[in-house]
């Protein structure tokens, strides 16, 4: 069945590339010019033979063959090796928990929010073409398109923030504070995700308008909207019944993609904000030079890239039924 | 009663290079129950005609002038709402290019039955019984009307649009170019099945096409455009055994006949005209071999040569004879 | 025929000069019609003033410590000092020079490496085509800013990591565009005829395929451009810029780390990010009007 050789052939198409980050992901950090055993006892002189011990226990004296089979082998079990700078907390229970949690939150709503907004204005906006929604939708595009996204970060924060007090300044809850139920920590919470989430979110909406305006218009020069027309049929249902499920298909390739683009937006807002979560996490690492926990974070991103292609090309096929014969 | 009058229909495009004038001054009529073909080459404003009566004109065309009625009722100064109503119920077309007129990501038994449900305001249920039975009509096995487009083959892919023509029970249907791109022994089914619905449903029928043997086979009358004019219309015998216009005997003769004596092969020189700057006087001038001096100052009006037999030349009048 | 008249025959660099020429001048007749590619090559060409006369507009060097430490903006410094005591004005005036250069070169490698790339992955074919779409295709799926951010991490801080960084992540979708474009133009006739008379592959890539792959490889380039400005403002923002040189990435870098966003210094905030945002912007509408002429569809009637 046609269906089952095609996911066949994409899962096998993902664990090669997948196969070929983790080599990546491991020489790259062998390349390294700098001293890792500096980050872990901190900028003090050492004696040589301590710093060779030092090396011994971090695995890094034995030649890089051998290293390469001991990193595969930990990868088997789940042994992400040890962070540098929480000195000894194993790189899986850095990562995995509360920061990845808090960056699949914010990653989460603001996409689910961007693409819906951004679907629907898409369409409405290729349908009036050159009305004033159309026009100002593009332009809001473009700016916010231009816009660094740790700057509206900044903004966000200054204006709703220092000088209308709306938002907390920084962090995921605010700290130190004990709370006596759930529900008033997940407001806590809430009222902290507000302003990160904002921040995504808008940059994601012009990316998904675009996209979906530029679709729907390609869409329009098709013969069956022109049915669709004759038909006599309100215009909801042109739009949404027989333009934008043929859309659907695009764009769903184009989710996947911006799930790429997004761990960057989130690594650069989570510093923004302060956000406890997998993007502050790499940058910490980069000033500290934590490489154990970068490379786990790196390989986290790449499988959930990975997967997120593959669940789209799955979706993709599901939804367009020409592919399946 | 006829069910369809177009009168001195007027349809200008504007584009970034001037004014197209792809139908100027179009009249025919359309009667009860009557298949009426509307022939011509490519881009002679056949497909226009058909978007003016309906009124789905893209960006930069626009009925000038003229009546389209639609069994009395005007439909060129109707807005857009309200020809939403009329749409599908009174009058349907069938698109050139059929192949790709069909939703790709939607059954075909959906696109059909949302015609129903829409306008007759049934229920899925009722609507998807009608499907069945317009399934049979135009001989299509029923059990298949939960495939998807691709699933079908051109002519069946054909029958199925048919069938959703039929869906709401027009008074008449537009078929542009129907069996085109469809192989030989197809297409005689397909007008066998045309001449069938035209029987049982006593449905009246507009029938675009470029090929007069298409015509010839089921037409009961037949307008001959060029370059955006009718230049000959009448009776389907009348025009074939007695074409007064060159343009139509040109047309008439580019067909070898398998039967009869062997004939010289006489083609239509030359290209149909640019319509943004048509040519002076009769449009037909540089390509007619019986052009005189007045054909190319002075436009011929129409003249009615016999029984409703109208033909747009100077000789008409005169007494054409065709050469063949 | 000989191989010298076939050559005569087939476009050409010189020829297609001198075609190019003529375009140009029809193109830039539509492009002036477009109010948004104008206002956008307006940006642009005012950014470019301000980095080449930048010692004329800026009061003070940006480099030195003229001033005392995280001043309000007043008389004499526009926009306040920074927490070295430097003028943020003038290191904002000097920081288009840095985000213009990064930027041009930056996309400049970019494209060239996408170029190369996808010109022999789409000439070759087979082997060497799937070796290099699979290299690409892993390249794709990588998140972009958090290996940037790795990769600079390595190399170190710097102007010249940083357009190495950027080079190396950004070809993938120029090597995309070249591919099928070069695979299209493969399949032309006049290909085949080059071929047939003798030509190495590399005359036919350079004087016949390369010509007719450029247009659209200006398109893109402009949108590398676009793209590598951001990054190198993300990348210095998290402070693995040049700690030297005034980019706006770094102004903004050192604000936050002055806490300018808690105590609403708004002063170090906003311009920096506004030159960004602006300069970003110019090239966005032109490349927007460029899309506009070159692709038909979208063209209103």
């Amino acid at each position: 069945m046609g269906m089952r050789e095609y996911i066949l052939r994409r899962a096998i198409s993902s664990i090669i590339t997948l196969a070929l980050i983790i080599a990546l992901n491991f020489f790259i950090f062998r390349i390294m010019p700098g001293d890792p055993t500096r980050t872990i006892v901190g900028d003090v002189r050492l004696r040589p033979e301590t710093r060779e011990l030092l090396r011994q226990q971090f695995g890094l004296d034995k030649p890089i063959w051998v290293q390469f089979i001991l990193y595969i082998q930990n990868l088997a079990v789940g042994n992400l090796g040890v962070s540098f700078q929480y000195k000894g907390t194993p790189v899986t229970e850095v990562i995995f928990g509360r920061r990845l949690t808090n960056t699949l939150i914010l990653m989460g709503s603001s996409i689910a929010l961007a693409l819906i907004m951004g679907m629907i204005l898409g369409v409405i906006a290729a349908w009036k073409r050159g009305s004033k929604l159309d026009v100002s939708m593009l332009t809001f595009t473009l700016v916010a398109y231009s816009m660094p996204v740790f700057w509206l970060g900044m903004l966000i924060i200054l204006f709703f923030g220092f000088y209308l007090k709306l938002i907390p300044l920084a962090g995921t809850v605010t700290p130190g504070v004990e709370y006596s139920n759930f529900f008033d920590y997940a407001l806590d919470y809430l009222h902290h995700l507000i302003g990160p989430m904002v921040t995504l979110t808008i940059i994601d909406i012009a990316y998904y308008f675009l996209i979906m305006r530029n679709t729907m218009l390609d869409i329009f020069t098709e013969d069956y909207m022109l049915t669709a027309k004759a038909k006599g049929l309100r215009d909801r249902i042109i739009l949404f019944r027989h333009g934008m499920k043929n859309a659907m298909l695009p764009m769903v390739s184009v989710i996947a993609l911006t799930v790429i683009y997004l761990f960057g937006g989130a690594t650069l807002t989570e510093t923004v904000f302060s956000w406890y979560g997998i993007g502050r996490l790499t940058y910490e690492s980069v000033m500290m030079a934590d490489y154990p926990v970068l490379q786990g974070i790196f390989l986290v991103m790449a499988i959930a890239v990975i997967l997120a292609n593959f669940i789209a090309d799955i979706v993709y096929a599901y939804l367009d039924p020409r592919i399946r014969y | 009663m006829q069910v369809l009058e177009i009168k001195e229909l007027i349809t200008h495009y504007s584009t970034t290079e001037g004014t197209v004038r792809a139908v100027d001054d179009v009249s025919f009529d359309v009667g009860d129950g009557e298949i009426v073909g509307l022939a011509g080459e490519s881009g002679c404003g056949k497909t226009t005609v058909a978007l003016s009566i309906m009124r789905l004109l893209p960006q930069g065309g626009r009925i000038i002038k003229g009546k389209v009625l639609l069994e009395g009722e005007d439909l060129t100064s109707k807005t857009d709402s309200e020809m939403n109503r009329i749409r599908w119920k009174k009058i349907s077309i069938v698109f050139q290019g059929a192949m790709n007129a069909l939703n790709p990501v939607l059954r075909v038994g959906d696109q059909i039955s949302e015609a129903i449900v829409e306008k007759e305001m049934t229920s899925k249920a009722e609507a998807l019984k009608r499907v069945n039975e317009l399934f049979e009509l135009v001989g299509l096995d029923t059990s298949r009307i939960k495939d998807y487009p691709h699933e079908f083959s051109g002519g069946m892919r054909q029958r199925v649009m048919i069938a959703m023509a039929l869906a709401c029970n027009p008074r008449i249907v537009i078929l542009d170019e129907p069996v085109t791109a469809l192989d030989v022994i197809v297409q005689g089914k397909i007008l066998d099945l045309v001449k069938d619905l035209q029987k049982k449903l006593n449905l009246a029928v507009i029938l675009i096409t470029h090929d007069l043997s298409v015509i010839a086979e089921i037409c009961d009358k037949a307008a001959i455009m060029y370059a955006g004019k009718i230049v000959e219309y009448g009776q389907i015998l009348d025009i074939y055994k007695n074409p007064k216009h060159p343009y139509t005997e040109g047309l008439i003769s580019a067909f070898p006949s398998i039967t009869g004596e062997k004939k010289h092969f006489v083609s239509i020189p030359g290209e149909p005209p640019n319509l943004i700057n048509p040519p002076s006087g009769c449009r037909f001038h540089p390509r007619c071999s019986y052009a005189m001096d007045i054909c190319h100052k002075k436009e011929p009006p129409s003249v009615d040569v016999g029984e409703g037999h109208i033909s747009a030349c100077y000789l008409a009048e005169a007494g054409f004879k065709s050469s063949r | 025929m000989t191989k010298l008249e076939i050559e005569y025959l087939l476009p050409t660099w010189s020829e297609k000069l001198g075609i190019y020429r003529e375009r140009v001048r029809n193109f830039w007749k539509i492009y002036s019609t477009s109010k948004m590619g104008i206002v956008g090559l307006g940006l642009v060409l005012s950014f470019f003033i301000i980095a080449v006369f930048a010692s004329l507009i800026a009061p003070y060097d940006p480099y030195k410590f003229v001033g005392p430490p995280l001043l309000k903006p007043t008389e004499s410094y526009i926009l306040g000092t920074d927490h070295l005591g430097r003028d943020i004005f003038s290191r904002i005036i000097y920081g288009a020079r840095i985000s213009l250069l990064i930027g041009l070169v930056a996309a400049a490698i970019s494209v060239g490496i996408g170029t190369i790339i996808g010109l022999t992955s789409g000439y070759f074919g087979g082997f060497l085509d799937a070796v290099l779409m699979r290299i690409t295709d892993m390249f794709i799926t990588m998140p972009t800013l958090p290996l940037m951010l790795i990769l600079a991490s390595i190399l170190g801080k710097g102007l010249i990591n940083i357009i190495i960084v950027i080079s190396i992540l950004y070809w993938t979708p120029t090597a995309r565009m070249v591919r099928s474009q070069t695979i299209s133009l493969k399949e032309r006739p006049f290909v085949e005829a080059s071929k047939a008379v003798g030509c190495s592959d590399l005359r036919i890539i350079g004087r016949h395929i390369a010509p007719n792959v450029f247009p659209l490889v200006f398109a893109n380039a402009i949108i590398t451009i676009v793209d590598a400005i951001l990054a190198e403002a993300g990348l210095s923002f998290l402070g693995l810029g040049d700690p030297f040189q005034p980019s706006w990435g770094m102004v903004l870098h050192y604000a936050n780390l002055a806490g300018a966003v808690v105590h609403g210094l708004w002063w170090q905030i906003i311009p920096p990010g506004a030159c960004i945002m602006l300069l970003v912007l110019g090239f966005a509408l032109v490349s927007y009007s460029l899309d506009q002429i070159l692709n038909p569809r979208l063209r209103k009637r």
